[in-house]
């Protein structure tokens, strides 16, 4: 039983380290045709972060941010290597919508602050 | 020409209480002036010549109403489009994909993304009011983003525009728990123009857009691709196909989804096509050399492997089509026999 065990683990480990090393071999470097595109119009989001690494941060961000365990790898799935580049700089910024449409009730209570000087947003229009 | 003597800027400097005080007067006087007039300003006036050709009013009566609940005005907002794009969905399935509950909202970016994951195509409109009413009177409901607040803090909205009526001036939309909501066209395009004018429709894989764009459309086809959805990618570019018979992208896109499921008789010859349109295509010559590669043709994979790092010597390709070329000179050399 203990050498069925040790071997299986033998097995095991070869078989690993075969996976390992096949796929440097066999990769082919085919482009894909949004890859391609993205080239053509020079893209600045063109891997400036290797996709790799922007998967890892955004599933931790994502988890972070509340979204269900389970859900994680079916959302970044659905991602293009872009968009989780972009998203690994800025999903803590980029605009979430979210609010109920209460066109303009924000927009006199902003009002009302800068009336009374408790904020000066003016001046930082373009 | 006015030129500002040099001297004269110098009080200004020197003076800052009084004068922040005044300015914030005149800051508040102008900001009460721009509420009043609906913040109007002349990139948000349509223009007449453009839309002449349009319908006077459209008005997308059928399009579903889902009443956002809490913060899900996304969910909503996206089921809305994809039920319109024959998608039967409901928010509630679509909250787990593109909710993020600790910025209590959705990112406009998932929201694309599950619509790809329906296999529809999400394409964003050109950030010009006449793409919205294009749209419309083609009979497509139009998800946009909204700022309803202001710009430094800004309040962000999904909502769905179903019409819009140029002689009254107003656009109306299934937003948030009001299912016919109408907007004066510059109290729109304020809280639209603040959002960066985000805006886009759901496409069936057959279906174009209004006013199609070759770029934009085989970018959002490509996007199906990259995530897996040959076959909704494969009717895409199959209708760009035809719509762009000149262009070499759709064809070289058909290959791609062609080597991708395996056919490989069928992507090579979908290769030799688009290089017959466009022989320095990067992308074809290099995934054609690779093919052949594959095939045991070395020598003609050769040919297309060195085009291909030619042309890509400098792009962001550079790195791709050289891997190939070192790949083809490694190879070990096999008869041509077994190159069939």
């Amino acid at each position: 039983m203990k050498r069925l065990l040790q071997k299986s683990i033998v097995y095991v480990l070869i078989a690993s380290l075969v996976s390992l090393a096949s796929p440097a071999v066999a990769q082919a470097q085919m482009i894909g045709t949004l890859t391609g595109l993205r080239a053509v119009e020079r893209d600045a989001n063109l891997a400036k972060v290797s996709a790799v690494l922007a998967r890892a941060e955004v599933r931790d961000q994502m988890k972070a941010l509340g979204v269900d365990a389970t859900l994680v790898e079916a959302r970044l799935a659905a991602l293009t290597d872009a968009e989780l580049s972009q998203l690994a700089q800025n999903i803590d910024s980029a605009p979430a919508g979210g609010v109920l449409a209460v066109i303009g009730v924000v927009f006199i209570v902003l009002l009302i602050l800068e009336a009374v000087g408790v904020i000066d947003i003016f001046k930082k229009f373009p | 020409m006015i030129q500002a003597p040099r001297g004269a800027s110098a009080p200004l400097v020197l003076s800052s209480e009084p004068r922040a005080v005044r300015s914030a007067f005149y800051s508040f006087f102008t900001l009460v002036l721009l509420a009043l007039t609906g913040c109007a300003t002349h990139r948000n006036a349509l223009d007449p010549t453009a839309v002449a050709h349009l319908p006077r009013r459209v008005e997308l009566t059928d399009t579903p109403f889902y009443p956002q609940e809490a913060y899900q005005c996304g969910p909503a907002a996206l089921a809305t489009v994809l039920r319109s794009a024959d998608v039967a969905v409901t928010p509630d399935e679509l909250t787990p994909e593109v909710f993020l509950p600790g910025r209590k909202g959705s990112l406009a970016v998932e929201l694309i993304a599950a619509t790809r994951q329906r296999d529809r195509l999400a394409y964003r409109l050109d950030p010009d009011p006449r793409a919205i009413l294009e749209e419309l009177a083609a009979g497509r409901p139009v998800l946009v983003m909204q700022n309803v607040a202001l710009k430094i803090v800004p309040t962000w909205h999904f909502a769905v525009v179903i019409g819009y009526d140029l002689d009254a001036q107003t656009f109306t939309l299934r937003s948030g728990t009001i299912e016919r909501l109408v907007m004066s066209t510059r109290g729109f395009l304020r809280t639209w123009d603040l959002a960066d004018r985000w805006a886009m429709v759901a496409l069936k894989p057959g279906e174009l857009p209004a006013t199609p764009d070759m770029h934009k459309y085989m970018t959002a086809a490509a996007e199906l691709e990259a995530i897996g959805r040959l076959e909704a990618a494969k009717q895409a570019y199959e209708t760009a196909r035809e719509q762009w018979p000149n262009s070499a992208w759709p064809v070289l896109g058909l290959a791609n989804v062609q080597h991708a499921g395996g056919d490989l008789r069928g992507a090579e010859e979908s290769y030799r096509a688009a290089l017959a349109i466009e022989p320095d295509n990067i992308v074809a010559n290099n995934n054609l050399a690779e093919l052949l590669l594959a095939r045991g043709c070395l020598d003609e994979a050769r040919a297309f492997a060195a085009r291909a790092l030619k042309h890509a010597t400098g792009t962001p390709l550079e790195q791709a089509t050289l891997s190939t070329v070192t790949k083809l000179e490694q190879a070990t050399p096999r008869s041509e026999a077994e190159c069939r």
